[in-house]
């Protein structure tokens, strides 16, 4: 990592993203202690991780979809092994709460190794909670779950972000997911922070969108109205035009066709979305400024 | 920073549950231990037909005493392992959990299997093959605990640090490494057969001095106090550099990233 510095504050959801080799799993490693930085100082609260470890430890937690629990031991023993792991007063009755709230009651007497990938993720959302934490760090909590249940995990996360005020660091590949819960992204590259705005602010940095329009008339004459005026103008067929322009351009070039004398028959407009971002990035197009 | 008794007993609890759930510790440490008492009996009682009697229980009574190492060792080694193989190893350190809170759990956890599995073979070997390791007296059976238990621990934590550090792939140590003391320790025959060169490295390692005086503690259960204390010196010794060997591998592993890569 080189020179990664970023702040997170209360009720923030941050989301750490880049292609594969970016330094995102790395940052959330550092960010809870088991890998140690080259140099300068993580903190949490005010304090040093480093030198008030468990201090800061007991303030925050950590959910992946790569760390699981114990594997041969039941739901509800991981759960009273890391209820005492943090000192929780009547864990027992706490276990029960978050249990109910993430529907895993049934599963407590299951050995974690024969859930499923959806039980898994609440399992490690409730371990998790145990402490009541104000910072939880989640690396791609929603990897390997259908759509549906990762759906419902997103949110189950929303939702204690509102009831909780809880901080978070999210990582993920999905863009989507980033961008429907996080309040700042973060874009890693090669372990360096190329781009750091919210998702609408990243997206927007992005200039060009795609409108795609489809006509009755003649091309030459729409041709004729677009060129020169817009960043790039392509007509791959006798009734299609697609304009590739800024994104406040879109409703003048779509003016522009409609006063070339042709009949407009469909509107195709593509925003720029953080995938867009990523895919600039993950292409070598270097930073988003 | 604060050593907790809840977080001890956390990862004490943890070991309980992981021993009375999982089949292979079942089988490593009470059925292998159970085996050897019953076919090493069986082997020393044969042998004892055709050779000198105390010649044979030499090898029974190296067999009982290499049971603790065993135990010890595999406890303090395979405890982390079991954490690693489901991917909770480091999860567990980003709780408050510290490695030195971790560490004397696995050491009090290898102490009450150790002692527990060697009471069990023990009483075997007396009650059914009449080999009375009390004959030995109750202050050699102590002082040979303590330094065979010690010794295991400093084994347990340099293979651990070696595996935080290396990763899984050398996992095969946490079995194998143990057994390069069985020899050298004189576990199953006197120091003074082995060669001149040989028995100045044995004397090098506590566990000799340990089977030395169970042996001849058979005969004559005077304690060694020359030879129990160079042990006990020696075992202090091993014990400060596989502590220090082990936080040091334990650092490198962390700053080289290897201490989250082992579980990938």
């Amino acid at each position: 990592m080189d020179r990664v510095s970023f702040s997170l504050r209360k009720g923030r959801i941050v989301g750490l993203l880049g292609p594969n080799g970016a330094g995102k799993t790395t940052t959330i490693q550092m960010l809870v202690g088991i890998t140690l930085p080259d140099g300068g100082s993580i903190r949490y609260f005010g304090q040093d991780l480093h030198r008030r470890r468990e201090a800061c430890l007991q303030r925050i937690n950590f959910c992946s979809s790569y760390n699981m629990l114990q594997n041969r031991i039941t739901v509800w023993e991981n759960l009273v092994v890391y209820a005492r792991l943090y000192r929780v007063a009547r864990a027992e009755e706490k276990i029960r709460d978050l249990g109910a709230y993430f529907g895993i009651t049934d599963l407590m007497r299951q050995r974690f190794l024969t859930l499923s990938a959806g039980q898994k993720t609440r399992v490690n959302l409730v371990k998790a909670l145990l402490n009541d934490p104000e910072v939880v760090l989640m690396d791609e909590p929603t990897a390997s779950l259908d759509p549906d249940i990762a759906d419902r995990t997103l949110s189950l996360i929303e939702s204690l972000r509102e009831s909780r005020n809880l901080s978070i660091v999210y990582t993920s590949h999905q863009m989507d997911e980033v961008t429907r819960i996080c309040d700042e992204v973060i874009f890693l590259d090669h372990g360096r922070i190329v781009a750091q705005d919210t998702p609408a602010g990243l997206t927007r940095r992005i200039a060009n969108a795609r409108v795609r329009v489809k006509f009755e008339g003649q091309r030459n004459d729409v041709a004729r109205a677009l060129r020169g005026r817009f960043g790039e103008v392509s007509l791959p067929a006798r009734d299609v035009v697609i304009v590739t322009t800024e994104e406040h351009l879109v409703p003048q070039a779509i003016f522009d066709i409609g006063n070339a004398g042709v009949q407009i028959v469909d509107i195709d407009i593509r925003k720029p979305t953080l995938e867009d971002v990523f895919l600039q990035i993950a292409r070598g197009n270097g930073r988003v400024a | 920073m604060a050593v907790s008794l809840e977080r001890i007993s956390a990862v004490l609890l943890q070991e309980l549950y992981i021993t009375a759930r999982s089949v292979e510790v079942m089988v490593d440490l009470p059925f292998w231990s159970l085996m050897t008492v019953i076919v090493f009996g069986f082997v020393t009682r044969f042998l004892a037909t055709v050779m000198n009697p105390t010649v044979a229980q030499y090898l029974y009574l190296g067999t009982l005493l290499w049971e603790i190492i065993r135990i010890t060792q595999y406890s303090m080694s395979l405890g982390a392992l079991w954490n690693v193989w489901s991917h909770n190893f480091s999860n567990m350190f980003i709780t408050p959990l510290s490695m030195a809170e971790y560490v004397v759990a696995q050491m009090l956890s290898a102490a009450v299997k150790a002692v527990l599995m060697f009471g069990v073979i023990v009483l075997i070997a007396s009650v059914v093959f009449g080999l009375n390791l009390f004959d030995m007296g109750i202050g050699n059976i102590a002082l040979g605990f303590v330094n065979l238990l010690w010794f295991a621990y400093s084994v347990g934590l340099f293979i651990l640090g070696i595996i935080f550090r290396l990763g899984t792939r050398i996992q095969a140590l946490a079995w194998g490494l143990v057994l390069v003391f069985q020899p050298l320790t004189a576990a199953y025959y006197p120091l003074s057969i082995m060669p001149p060169a040989l028995q100045t490295v044995a004397r090098a390692f506590p566990p000799t001095y340990v089977f030395e005086a169970a042996r001849a503690g058979l005969s004559a259960p005077a304690i060694n106090w020359a030879d129990a204390g160079v042990a006990l010196l020696e075992n202090l010794a091993y014990f400060a550099l596989s502590l220090w060997f082990f936080k040091y591998m334990y650092r490198r592993s962390r700053q080289t990233g290897q201490f989250a890569r082992n579980e990938e």
